[in-house]
């Protein structure tokens, strides 16, 4: 008969250590969880009402030159309801879409209205039409209203090269016009253009263009900005 | 810069990776049972600091600043964590990325702890190094990103740090284990 040897290595446990492991991972999660939501809990962050708008930080045109821009500097994190304090217009465009073309008029006359209460700031996008490339200089003289392209619908200019940008409706532009890139577009959820939506001096989404259909930018101000000041 | 190296929290942190190392070097070649102590608290520094970056993005987005860390000069977090263009992947901020990795690098380091010679341990300490080395061009990425693309880098964020040497560390650790299994010292302990 057969002797069976013993083995000399050494047997791992009879149970199974992974589920204590698991329990243990779970249980400094929960205190990690615990530790985040009472010390900074995360904040909803979109372009939704109601949600901290998303941040970005890229290179605007302020009327002299090109610089960073960061949307998160504007904000007055002290600021509480009833405040007073600045609020904040945020303007997606691209320079070659009629719409926005003509809503220059539209901006030109709530900045001379608003201005005192309010930060106007445009982003430039550049949607993926054909006719509707666009550069640095057709961003600055669609802002200050300058010589570019030509009226002869041959494709140099703004509004789809349509017009020369010196002949876009309303005033000159006096605020900064940020170049957008991807990620800003993607982070706010941007489909088409013009898009507006309205800030609180905080940073957070008081009205949303998507989320108002009906009412204008020039009653959502009324409304929402002129109400709180 | 003297003040963010006075922080007592990074000073903590700084201990932790100390402890680590101590560990690492004691058990190097000879002792399993310390290196597996060295993955385990590398892991547990990498966790915390991660969970400390995560707070520290949490607070600059929802206060615009944080005194958990300073936002002047060049070893500072406001510039790197509080750059909405560089703080996270995917809409994702960095630190949860870390929890989430370290997290993993736990389960594995601490079943192997508890049982190193059940039957799943050698896989178990094949994915240790494996998920540890996956972490590392990501690492050389943030370094990458604090030194050249901040705005005004370089910048150098110290509890960001301290979770990418964490990794570091832990990779040598299980680095050792595997030559202590392959040596045939995979049970020794002194």
């Amino acid at each position: 008969m057969a002797r069976r040897r013993k083995s000399l290595a050494p047997k791992g446990r009879d149970d199974d250590v992974r589920i204590i492991a698991g329990f243990a991972l779970g249980s400094i999660l929960t205190v990690i969880m615990i530790l985040v939501v009472i010390i900074a809990p995360p904040a909803t962050i979109g372009p939704s009402e109601g949600e901290l708008a998303p941040d970005f930080s890229s290179d605007s045109y302020n009327g002299g030159s090109w610089v960073n821009f960061q949307l998160s500097d504007t904000f007055d994190y002290e600021w509480d309801e009833g405040e007073y304090g600045e609020w904040i217009l945020i303007q997606f465009i691209d320079t070659d879409c009629p719409y926005c073309w003509s809503e220059g008029e539209t901006m030109s006359n709530l900045y001379s209205q608003w201005s005192n209460d309010v930060e106007f700031i445009t982003i430039a996008v550049e949607l993926s039409i054909s006719g509707h490339d666009s550069d640095r200089q057709e961003i600055e003289a669609f802002r200050d209203k300058t010589n570019y392209g030509t009226d002869d619908n041959d494709g140099n200019g703004c509004n789809s090269g349509r017009d020369n940008c010196i002949n876009r409706p309303g005033t000159p532009h006096n605020w900064n016009y940020v170049e957008a890139t991807s990620g800003i577009m993607k982070d706010w959820e941007i489909t088409g253009t013009p898009f507006l939506a309205i800030l609180q001096p905080d940073g957070y989404v008081a009205w949303n263009q998507y989320e108002n259909n009906g009412e204008s930018i020039e009653e959502a101000m009324q409304r929402v900005v002129g109400g709180n000041q | 810069m003297n003040e963010t190296l006075n922080d007592p929290v990074l000073l903590s942190f700084i201990g932790g990776l100390v402890i680590s190392s101590y560990f690492l070097i004691q058990g190097k070649g000879k002792d399993t049972t310390k290196l597996l102590i060295s993955s385990l608290a590398f892991a547990g520094v990498g966790i915390i600091s991660s969970t400390y970056t995560y707070i520290i993005h949490n607070k600059m987005v929802v206060q615009g600043a944080t005194s958990f860390c300073s936002s002047e000069g060049i070893v500072q977090c406001g510039s790197v964590i509080g750059d909405p263009q560089w703080n996270n992947l995917f809409g994702i901020p960095w630190g949860v990325f870390g929890i989430i990795s370290f997290s993993l690098l736990i389960f594995l380091s601490l079943s192997l702890y508890l049982d190193r010679h059940a039957k799943w341990a050698g896989d178990f300490l094949n994915y240790s190094w494996w998920a540890a080395l996956a972490g590392i061009p990501f690492v050389a990425l943030l370094v990458i990103i604090e030194l050249t693309q901040v705005e005004d880098a370089p910048h150098i964020c110290p509890f960001c740090t301290i979770a990418h040497i964490s990794l570091i560390g832990y990779v040598f650790s299980t680095h050792y284990l595997r030559k202590n299994r392959d040596a045939g010292k995979w049970s020794s302990t002194e």
